[in-house]
């Protein structure tokens, strides 16, 4: 049986750590909770006005097209980035130096700030002095150059998604790499000698024994991507029309440059509810993995 | 149900040799695994491959799998030169070490997994994988999953995995090697029962020379990639062709003691061993396997602690002496290690051997059975 001073022992290690999840994280979360409570720009006097900011939220035709955008957005990217991680990963599984050098390159951009990357991939699709204009209709593939921001959100879109594919996609393919690596080399021949082929190898094995991985790799990158902010701040700003604004972009828009900060607070409380589902969702699918 | 090997799918040329290794060399890097190796193994034989750890027995296994390339020289199932075939299309079969299951599927997922990638209807597959199961009893473990068996249960597994794609020949890989004792045994007498009953081609690898010289009809021993002998267990037991063979069959292993002959004839030869102060009166005399050549004369004397008889150190039998050291009672023998004039001997008694540590015993060595070796270790 533990004394009880022992037992305060044991609090005294962990204080630390909960002063700082104290100070850092639940602190601000409730401080958000009561923010979204009130009208508040401020400068002026906080006005408690109860659900009243969330209503606004349901009926701010911005807020539907905004999150009507981060989905399509995850959508199409989410498994853009898992196929193609998974397909490097299996490309260069094997410790070799040709693929270990390919796995490198690839990483690479992961260690790159989201900041100085969307920079970059602005000016390669600039208008006028872009390398991807210039090669397309060196190609011959067209024979304008492309308005990629500001002029259609489609467009503007696809040209993101290009950008952050390229960033993050090594993130997945070295977990990926990680998960096809933990499996047993004689299970893999065990398959060679039982007759399957390289395909049925990877779709009846390495798939399912590398299946809490693909769900981790999941889960990351719809998160990363439902908070995507920086790449379109940089590039698109939003634009045409607000149709590239993202849901945090929104709620930056709305907490700082408007100071509307009970606004911002309450639609960042109905984004942290969104992704708290996706975590349960996972969750629950990894518990079923797992039976 | 038929669970005999398919026969004849392809020409055969040579059915004496089932598998057949002609002039294999395997290097990893500078390193020579296996060096020109010759090896044939009859139909329905049961051959063991032992050795040392990095002897290169698993390699040579892997190589007729196809799971290592070969890097000069041929392999041949029934006649067919398979050196460059795919694995699947050699009609092996390969029981791991691990048991490689695949932890996702079931045991009757496992079983059928073959036949599955082959494209078999689930009916086939259920009739097969029920089959093999009431053979080796899994009937009741069919919906588990790997991770729910018992070391023995997923070895059977294993073992019903390689059954069910009715190979010509099955390979085992140290097989029985994570398993306890007790259940080794049991595993060995079921494996037994099993080429008996399938009268299959089996090749297995294994360092432990127990497993080996009870299952196998024919054993190749293998020495630092290079067979050191082939033959029948007794027959290396009786007549190793080395010291190498001589030390790694039997246990506790042979004793080895440095000698001088002192004269021939025929094949017997008188001998003093090189101890200063060793006292054979009047000297040994034992029985080479041929006429010695005076040229190259034995230099060590191989005698099995069982062929070491213990006795009181006033008894005229007795051709050496020598102090009890450590005595070892394993209930049904006893196994006494001894510090003699002509170096440290281990002898082997009955259970009921009365020598106590530190007493001095004569010993009575069993001069028909030693054997002679040169010097550079043939056996003479």
């Amino acid at each position: 049986m533990h004394s009880t001073s022992g037992r305060y022992v044991g609090l005294l290690y962990l204080a630390p750590a909960l002063a700082f999840v104290s100070a850092f994280t639940v602190y601000p979360f409730l401080q958000m909770i009561w923010m979204s409570l009130h009208n508040w720009s401020l400068i002026s006097a906080k006005k408690y006005i109860g659900l009243g900011n969330f209503v606004k939220a349901w009926n701010d035709p911005q807020f539907w097209t905004s999150l009507g955008f981060t989905f399509r957005y995850t959508l199409y990217i989410t498994p853009i980035l898992m196929i193609l991680g998974f397909l490097i990963a299996l490309l260069t599984a094997t410790n070799t130096p040709l693929r270990k050098f390919t796995r490198g390159v690839v990483f690479a951009p992961v260690v790159i700030g989201l900041g100085a990357s969307s920079l970059l991939w602005y000016w390669l699709f600039s208008y006028d002095f872009g390398l991807i204009n210039r090669s397309l209709i060196d190609l011959g593939i067209v024979s304008k150059p492309v308005l990629w921001f500001g002029a259609d959100a489609d467009v503007s879109l696809w040209a993101v998604i290009a950008s952050i594919v390229w960033k993050v996609v090594g993130f997945g393919t070295i977990l990926f790499v990680a998960a096809i690596q933990a499996i047993p080399g004689e299970i893999n021949e065990a398959t060679m000698v039982d007759g399957a082929s390289y395909w049925q190898r990877v779709r009846r094995i390495t798939l399912p024994l590398t299946a809490k991985t693909i769900l981790l790799v999941t889960l990351v990158s719809a998160i990363g991507s439902l908070l995507a902010f920086d790449q379109f701040y940089i590039m698109t700003a939003g634009q045409p029309h607000n149709q590239t604004t993202t849901a945090v972009l929104l709620i930056y828009l709305n907490s700082f440059p408007y100071l509307k900060l009970g606004y911002g607070s309450a639609l960042s409380l109905i984004l942290a509810a969104i992704i708290l589902t996706c975590t349960i969702f996972q969750i629950v699918l990894t518990r079923r993995s797992h039976g | 149900m038929n669970i005999q090997p398919q026969m004849a799918r392809h020409g055969r040329e040579r059915d004496v040799h089932h598998v057949e290794m002609r002039g294999v060399n395997k290097r990893f890097g500078e390193f020579t695994a296996i060096h020109d190796l010759d090896l044939s193994v009859g139909k329905g034989e049961f051959c063991a491959l032992l050795g040392p750890s990095g002897c290169g027995k698993s390699t040579i296994l892997r190589m007729i799998a196809g799971l290592e390339a070969v890097n000069s020289g041929s392999v041949f199932i029934s006649g067919v030169n398979v050196t460059r075939m795919h694995p699947a299309k050699r009609h092996i079969a390969m029981v791991f070490q691990s048991y490689a299951l695949y932890p996702h599927l079931t045991v009757r997922q496992n079983i059928a997994f073959s036949l599955s990638v082959a494209g078999a209807s689930r009916e086939v597959q259920a009739k097969r994988a029920d089959e093999i199961a009431g053979l080796l009893q899994l009937g009741h473990l069919m919906d588990r999953k790997p991770a729910q068996l018992s070391g023995g249960q997923r070895q059977r597994v294993a073992i019903g995995r390689a059954l069910v794609r009715e190979p010509e020949v099955f390979l085992f890989d140290e097989p029985l090697s994570n398993l306890d004792a007790m259940l080794r045994v049991q595993m060995r007498i079921e494996l037994a029962k099993l080429h008996k009953t399938l009268g299959a081609t089996m090749i297995y690898v294994t360092h432990d020379q127990v497993e080996a010289m009870t299952l196998a009809d024919r054993i190749v021993v293998l020495d630092r990639g290079v067979v050191a002998q082939v033959g029948a267990p007794l027959e290396l037991y009786a007549k190793p062709a080395n010291k190498f063979v001589a030390s790694f069959i039997g246990a506790p292993t042979m004793n080895f003691l440095a000698i001088t002959p002192t004269a021939y004839a025929g094949r017997a030869v008188t001998l003093a061993f090189d101890s200063a102060s060793a006292s054979a009166s009047p000297g040994l005399t034992v029985q080479a396997r041929n006429v010695p050549d005076a040229s190259s004369p034995p230099t060590e004397i191989g005698i099995r602690p069982e062929h070491i008889a213990i006795t009181n150190p006033s008894d005229r039998r007795a051709q050496i002496s020598g102090t009890v050291q450590l005595v070892e009672r394993l209930g049904n023998l006893t196994i006494v290690y001894l510090s003699t004039a002509a170096g440290q001997i281990v002898a082997e008694g009955s259970g009921e051997l009365d020598v106590k540590v530190d007493e001095n015993v004569g010993l009575v060595i069993d001069t028909a059975r030693t054997h002679l070796f040169g010097t550079d270790g043939a056996a003479l």
